[in-house]
């Protein structure tokens, strides 16, 4: 029973509900660990002087998922010791100040779990299929990240 | 006959989330997409900005062949704004 227990998993989530931190960061917390380290990554009420009355997101789900996926295998490559992962993303609307994505890796020692959680948030907003429309008062617009390659960053 | 799913700016553009198109069995991923503007010209706007998933694996547009089988599904991919 000791041995199942503790096997390393990634947790996985994108669900339209409030994100909860206590939820995400029990869920990687471990005997063998010292460490927790967790991004949150929240809704700004302002984008170039415009107020931001909300985010909407939406995800090709299925793709999004294994997208995730390979980012934690990719995790545990380079970090060896990290033990749970946990990757939860906001779908639909999301008001300000709310998460819309948390991200939660425990491993023995602070530097590992540190350097994982940078990694994948980093690397979610250039591979992971999911986008962010900001509402504005009197409009909108599609979001995107400038870690994504096929953006056209100069307009 | 491919499931093609649209999403964000693009399928504001198509008007539509997900249709059932019939394109040739191997095929460029640059005339795959050129298929696709034929039923949706609007999507030509993003042209310059869009990628492909075919089987849920990214492709760029080019003259990479797919090989497609029936079912299978092609998303048209703006560029992504998660996290």
């Amino acid at each position: 029973m000791e041995e199942s227990e503790d096997v390393p998993k990634d947790f996985i989530k994108l669900k339209s509900e409030k994100l909860c931190v206590d939820e995400v960061s029990e869920l990687v917390v471990s005997p063998c660990c010292g460490a927790v380290s967790l991004f949150i990554g929240t809704t700004r009420n302002n984008f170039e002087g415009k107020k931001v009355i909300h985010l909407e997101y939406e995800a090709y789900i299925p793709m999004a998922e294994t997208e995730i996926k390979k980012i934690c295998r990719d995790v545990r490559q380079k970090w060896p010791s990290v033990k749970h992962i946990a990757v939860h993303h906001r779908l639909g609307v999301v008001p300000i100040t709310e998460a819309s994505v948390i991200i939660a890796v425990s491993s023995p020692h602070r530097a590992e779990s540190l350097e994982a959680v940078m990694y994948c948030i980093n690397t979610l907003k250039a591979s992971v299929p999911i986008w962010k429309k900001e509402i504005y008062e009197d409009e909108y617009s599609w979001k995107e990240n400038k870690e994504c390659f096929w953006a056209n960053s100069e307009k | 006959q491919v499931s093609v799913l649209y999403f964000a700016r693009s399928a504001e553009l198509a008007g539509l989330r997900c249709e059932t198109l019939s394109v040739p069995q191997e095929i460029t991923t640059l005339q795959l997409w050129e298929e696709i503007v034929k039923v949706h010209p609007r999507l030509a706007l993003i042209r310059d900005q869009v990628i492909l998933a075919v089987r849920q694996e990214y492709v760029l547009l080019g003259d990479q062949l797919l090989v497609l089988q029936p079912g299978d599904e092609v998303a048209i991919i703006p560029p992504i704004s998660g996290g």
